[in-house]
């Protein structure tokens, strides 16, 4: 063989290595699935070549326009306010004189046969309501001393007094409130709204989330993901201190005209990517990089909250600059008047075990309470007053509730004042978007250990998210893995009694 | 042989029964086809397959013998199919002996016809076993009544007071939450519950109700078990009656269960009042919201909606099953005379606008004006003014007005009085105040007025934190 000849061959050898090297999995799939296995195959990168798959709404050029409802809905977006750890309903909203006569006491056998909770073990004792309690409004509802500002605005309220679940650990219990799952892997609440209504105004996300309280929620990112739905209908978290979205300036050096041109030649390489593969998830991706460009103008002026006049400020009692649950919901409110679909706070700090400070029902949680009473208190009477109350629906709520037995962790008394993750009651509510005003359902037992009547579980209420928007929980799937899957599973019924 | 060996058995029969459906119809093809000069080798084969056909529908004959036995079926049409299945394995069995050349005095053709008739009609009555007689003819139905859900849903009752408790108010309950599985097609647990008399009968375990005391009966217990309780009913992977409809037939049983009575001739409870009365309106989640015309609208003009979404402007109807169009300038703030003149276009169709964050001009708000079926305006943090809520006089339908941040004042909206539909008039930061409160109170006495300027005090325990008290 001669030197040439040699040469010629490392050549060949080389392109065909290239070659090689574009036939990725999903191209491979893809050939695969003409030859032998078709349909196994065939089904498995179904999604590649079809503008939108069949029985679904999804428009990958097009994935946030809005869409109608299948019926007319009152509520257009949704504010949830979730207290991650979950907030006690004993020092809150339920209220039970029978419990501070038992305060002390062991707990009765028959509360514990045959239950297992996250840490109580023994026989644990009761424990009192660690707040006073009146009640307000026309509506009468009792409301402890911890919310002293939220108790004004009672009448503009639905309470649910019997919510259970089961589940009794942090993460799972998120999930299941939040996606209908206590397992990984099934789209969120707000990414079946953003997919099923889209969102009105295309220069913001439609499903935007914000945390506070230090942490992320226990079950991290999954509670806004998008699980099987397309990706673009994940929750997109901005910051709550600093910038709220990251390099939404203009670098230095760079104007928005040479901005422009590389986001087009971004999608321009996308699109000829797209040509070759047909990936619906490529067309997403162009249409998020122009979103990218559009929020770089409607972004930072939605997002600051600077601009807000003082007396609104002293209203929500935000602390400018830094990171808290009160410059949340102000900026919630504003999304929502700029068209936002689905706006998801989370709060961490509410898991009230009573083994430090920080969980202590009388240190802790009181702090956790001023925190949030005075602006969500604002937030209500804010979209009252701009006429956004009607159309925006807000719910508030933890993962579950806490038990009337003060905890003994490991058997041993507690250090501060605390109570046990508890699953077969705990009191949430709802406002606005076509909900009842001054409403109360459920009612626990006379130590509110057990729902005695209208017992709702997260099914329920997600149930009735989704009629005030429009859907029928039962119609509105998405086909995955050969079944048409929904958020309320098997479950679910609309809770007529708090629809106005 | 154990019971259970014997279902098990028996379970077979769905799986076997398609076999001599096959084979045989198979054969009957060869033997029409072997009349033709081409296919007549085929001929040699017949006998082997109507061999086969007739041991395949021996076994299903058995099997479904077995199972006929161990599952709660239609005793009528189990005789039925159990009687044709037999005639499909003796027709077969002849045919057979036939093709083998055994002297027989019967003549073929008529055999043949006879068998295909079998199969077909056995076949058609085992589907009817297993998913319901009208299984076949459903979706039929449905073309015909032009009903595309197919779900059975309960209709509303027009008197609910005059109407049958049973047949009015009961039966639709039982009829979309148990006849699955407790009718004429299938009687799990020997529960029958589509005729009266066999549902007050109950099934295998004895009575299911006792008339006069819900709580005693059978049926009211497993209805209130937690759905995940092994007895519950119906079963937690089936669709759930709704609370109001198990207290509905928690009265009619402790009303004693009758099924002849009309309504107001039983005792009504006061839980059970606003649960009946509810029985009149059109369905479950019927609580719409009030800004829509109730008269159907023609379809809007689809080059004219184009047009408005090309120019950035958001149009669409408001729900899948209605022509009505709702419009939201919310990413084209900026309104000019071709916009208008569009809106004009949809005029008819038009009931909510949203125009909040714009530049709409009060000269604009002629055009506005002349959009007269709008339920739903938004003018939030625009420069309209008492000239621009002039031309608005003419929404006779208006029911929401948002006048937040605008520069209208009190003699504007004084002149709107008018507007009788309208609900709510948004007002905060404007000129209007607490103390025009009462005029204008006098002006709209229906109409919820919202002139805002809500304030949170800010107490001391809003700004410190409680900190560890050491003792």
């Amino acid at each position: 063989m001669t030197q040439k000849e040699l040469h010629n061959q490392r050549l060949v050898k080389e392109a065909q290595e290239t070659i090689m090297g574009k036939q990725t999995r999903r191209h491979f799939l893809k050939e695969s699935a003409m030859g032998l296995g078709a349909l196994a195959l065939g089904s498995l990168v179904g999604g590649c070549g079809t503008k939108s798959s069949p029985g679904t709404l999804f428009d990958p050029a097009h994935p946030l326009l809005p869409k109608l409802p299948p019926f007319p809905g009152r509520a257009k977006s949704v504010i949830y306010l979730h207290m991650a750890g979950a907030p006690s309903q004993l020092e809150l909203f339920d209220y039970k004189p029978e419990l501070i006569k038992m305060d002390g006491q062991a707990c009765p056998p028959s509360l514990l046969e045959g239950k297992r909770f996250a840490f109580i073990r023994g026989i644990p004792m009761m424990l009192g309501p660690q707040a006073k309690f009146a009640q307000h409004g026309d509506s009468r509802a009792w409301v402890s001393d911890r919310m002293p500002h939220l108790s004004t605005i009672v009448d503009e309220l639905s309470f649910l007094r019997a919510v259970s679940t089961d589940q009794f650990n942090h993460a799972p219990a998120q999930l299941m409130v939040h996606t209908g799952s206590p397992r990984l892997g099934r789209p969120s609440l707000g990414s079946w709204v953003t997919y099923g209504l889209g969102t009105e105004n295309q220069n913001l996300p439609g499903f935007v989330v914000l945390t506070s309280g230090g942490h992320n929620p226990d079950a991290g990112k999954s509670v806004w993901g998008s699980g099987f739905l397309p990706s673009v209908y994940q929750g997109v978290q901005c910051r709550s201190e600093g910038d709220p979205v990251l390099f939404m300036k203009d670098p230095a050096g760079m104007d928005r005209d040479l901005r422009k041109a590389s986001i087009d030649a971004i999608n321009e390489v996308n699109q000829q990517e797209y040509a070759v593969y047909q990936d619906p998830e490529i067309l997403s991706r162009i249409s998020q990089y122009e979103m990218a460009f559009k929020m770089q103008i409607a972004g930072p002026e939605v997002m600051n909250i600077n601009d807000e006049p003082q007396y609104i400020h002293d209203m929500y009692g935000t602390k400018p600059g830094k990171a808290c649950f009160a410059n949340n919901v102000l900026l919630a409110r504003r999304l929502v008047e700029k068209g936002v679909r689905f706006v998801q706070l989370f709060d961490w700090g509410w898991d009230s075990h009573g083994s430090n400070v920080i969980e202590a029902l009388e240190v802790g949680f009181i702090n956790k309470c001023r925190s949030v009473d005075k602006c969500i208190t604002a937030l209500i009477l804010d979209l009252k007053q701009r006429g956004l109350l009607e159309e925006t629906l807000v719910v508030w709520g933890g993962e579950f509730g806490r038990t009337p037995m003060q905890e003994n962790r490991d058997g041993r008394k507690a250090p501060f004042k605390g109570r046990d993750h508890h699953t077969e009651a705990f009191t949430m509510w709802m406002a606005g978007g076509g909900i009842k005003k001054g409403a109360s359902y459920g009612e626990t037992d006379e130590i509110g250990y057990h729902a005695i009547s209208g017992k709702v579980e997260p099914f329920d209420i997600q149930a009735t998210i989704l009629n005030q928007l429009g859907f029928d929980h039962e119609q509105f799937t998405y086909p995955f893995q050969g079944r048409p899957f929904r958020l309320t599973d098997t479950r679910g019924k609309v809770i007529t009694d708090i629809i106005g | 042989m154990p019971s259970s060996l014997l279902e098990f058995i028996g379970h077979f029969h769905p799986l076997l029964v398609h076999l001599p459906i096959g084979i045989l119809l198979m054969g009957l093809l060869m033997q029409w086809l072997s009349q033709n000069e081409k296919y007549r080798p085929v001929q040699q084969a017949i006998p082997m397959v109507f061999l086969c056909g007739t041991i395949t529908a021996l076994l299903s004959a058995v099997t479904g013998y077995l199972l006929s036995l161990t599952e709660d079926y239609d005793g009528k049409l189990v005789n039925w199919h159990m009687g044709m299945g037999i005639g499909v394995v003796v027709i077969s069995s002849l045919l057979y002996a036939k093709e083998r050349n055994i002297r027989l005095a019967m003549d073929k053709k008529l055999l043949s016809i006879g068998l295909l008739l079998l199969i077909l009609i056995t076949g058609h009555l085992g589907g009817s076993l297993t998913h319901g007689s009208d299984y076949l003819t459903d979706p039929l139905t449905r073309i015909i009544y032009s009903d595309s859900t197919g779900i059975a849903t309960i209709k509303p009752v027009p008197n609910v007071q005059e109407a049958l408790v049973y047949r009015d108010v009961i039966r639709p309950i039982l009829q979309t939450n148990c006849f699955a599985c407790h009718s004429a097609r299938k009687q799990k647990g020997g529960l029958r519950m589509d005729d009266s008399l066999m549902l007050m009968k109950g099934g295998k375990d004895g009575k299911v109700i006792e008339p006069n005391h819900a709580d005693d009966s059978e049926m009211i217990r497993r209805l209130l078990l937690p759905v995940d309780h092994d007895d519950h009913m119906p079963p937690k992977e089936k669709p759930q009656p709704t609370e109001s409809q198990i207290d509905l037939i928690h009265w009619w049983i402790s009303q004693g269960a009758g099924f002849t009575k009309r309504v107001k001739q039983l005792g009504q409870t006061d839980k059970i009042k606003p649960i009946l009365l509810a029985l009149q309106q059109v369905s479950l989640i019927a609580k719409m919201p009030t800004d829509i015309p109730e008269e159907a609208v023609v379809k809007a003009d689809e080059t004219a909606m184009g047009q408005l979404k090309q120019r950035g402007v958001l149009v669409l109807p408001i729900a899948a099953n209605s022509n009505y169009l709702m419009a939201n300038f919310v990413t084209d703030t900026v309104i000019n005379k071709e916009d208008l003149q569009l809106l004009l276009a949809l005029k008819k169709q038009l009931v909510w606008l949203k125009m909040g964050f714009t530049n709409v001009s009060n000269e604009q708000m002629a055009v506005i004006g002349q959009l007269t079926n709008l339920t739903r305006l938004s003018l939030e943090h625009t420069s309209v003014s008492d000239d621009g809520l002039k031309p608005l006089q003419s929404i006779q339908n208006l029911h929401y007005l948002n006048l937040v941040d605008t520069k209208v004042t009190k003699a504007g909206v004084l002149q709107l009085s008018g507007l009788k539909s309208l609900h709510s008039l948004f007002l905060y930061q404007t000129t209007i105040n607490q103390a025009d409160w009462a005029t204008l109170k006098e002006a709209f006495p229906k109409t919820q007025i919202d002139i805002g300027g809500y304030t949170v005090p800010t107490e001391v325990s809003d700004t410190t934190e409680v900190k560890v008290k050491r003792s």
